[in-house]
């Protein structure tokens, strides 16, 4: 079974196709936000590259978030357009669990993703076997919250993600020997990590091109108001 | 914080392309004053001093306008917008956060979405005619550099 997993939820825009057994081409670019141009060719260049129809493809799958508005909709609506033309199966996967399945270790991996004004799109797995346990499920959170959390509750974490890369010296301070740093290669988004973690979990996700959404995960305004508040 | 009075519609230019030809990619200004007090006017200006070739029209229906300059120009007016939540589904983030400088018109209408470090500047209508006094104010490396730089006394 052939998957073509897109991530374009980051600045990183990742296509990849995978079967059970191998990675057969990933392509990624992380240069600016010029999505909607880049991904169609670079999609073509992996196929074309591999001498593959679209239509060998047996399961679409995309990041459906946390991560930029405009860069969800445009992987969402390529992957759906696709496996709709095609008649395909479609799976959506979560941007963080995503990043989480690029760390092979056991520990708590922590993936985090710039929210802005101090705050990430995070969420806590455990490796458990193949798969990965939620500790706790994505959310919003403000990044000195979350080291409050890690510190009370965690040791032995690796971080990853744009987030990581942005509060690296804050995390540093706050959990010192008690947090690793993923190498460059594994910090982004990979649609390879899409593709197979699609392949794993299509029988237990009821995903179609008709319901298939982004999660954006944004807090609405009368939400951040009873925050501000409250805080 | 900084106020300025500026005599006429030419120096009120010159102060525009000036400040135009010191942003850099990831500048957000936000801009407020009074309906009529030149907003759009001054953002022309800007765009001048940012090398912006068209002709920059009021966003007040389009929501956001995109110029090509030295850098890019994201141009935007919220006067319509109920909110931040209307902003949300128009994407901002790709262009508040991007390799281009962005100039939000009534800025102080989504200021808690807005980022922390910006450059927020009022414009209004001062005694004379065409006289303007333009307010500066902000928070950042960013707007410390460009108030120095304006060089004002």
């Amino acid at each position: 079974m052939k998957v073509l997993a897109i991530d374009t939820s980051t600045m990183m825009a990742t296509c990849a196709v995978l079967d059970e057994e191998r990675l057969l081409g990933e392509f990624s670019l992380n240069q600016d936000m010029s999505h909607s141009e880049n991904l169609i060719p670079m999609v073509k260049e992996i196929m074309d590259n591999l001498k593959l129809e679209i239509s060998d493809i047996d399961l679409f799958a995309a990041s459906i978030g946390p991560g930029s508005f405009t860069g969800l909709r445009i992987g969402i609506a390529t992957v759906k357009s696709l496996a709709h033309v095609l008649d395909k199966p479609v799976v959506g996967i979560s941007t963080l669990e995503g990043l989480a399945f690029n760390i092979v270790r056991s520990g708590i991996i922590v993936p985090m993703i710039d929210a802005r004004r101090n705050r990430v799109y995070t969420a806590i797995y455990k490796k458990d076997g193949q798969r990965l346990k939620s500790l706790l499920d994505p959310t919003t959170m403000d990044i000195d919250e979350l080291l409050e959390l890690l510190d009370k509750e965690h040791t032995n974490i690796v971080v990853n993600g744009n987030g990581a890369s942005l509060y690296r010296d804050k995390i540093k301070d706050k959990l010192k020997d008690r947090v690793e740093f993923a190498p460059i290669s594994l910090n982004s988004p990979r649609a390879a990590s899409i593709a197979e973690l699609a392949l794993i979990k299509k029988d237990e996700i009821e995903h179609n091109y008709y319901n298939l959404v982004p999660i954006y995960l944004k807090e609405s305004q009368a939400q951040q108001d009873i925050r501000k508040r409250e805080g | 914080m900084v106020k300025i009075v500026l005599k006429g519609l030419e120096e009120t230019e010159e102060f525009g392309k000036k400040l135009g030809s010191l942003l850099q990619a990831g500048d957000l200004i936000s801009l407020t004053g009074d309906l009529g007090a030149g907003k759009t006017t001054l953002t022309k200006s800007i765009g001048l001093g940012l090398g912006v070739a068209d002709y920059i029209t009021s966003p007040t229906f389009t929501l956001i306008n995109e110029y090509r300059g030295r850098v890019m120009l994201y141009h935007f007016d919220v006067y319509r917008l109920e909110g931040a939540d209307d902003l949300l589904d128009l994407g901002y983030e790709d262009y508040f956060y991007s390799n281009g400088v962005t100039i939000v018109e009534w800025g102080d209408k989504i200021e808690n979405i807005l980022p922390e470090e910006r450059i927020n500047i009022n414009i209004e209508k001062g005694k004379e005619l065409d006289e303007r006094i333009v307010t500066l104010s902000g928070k950042g490396e960013r707007f410390e550099k460009i108030v120095r730089e304006l060089n004002l006394n």
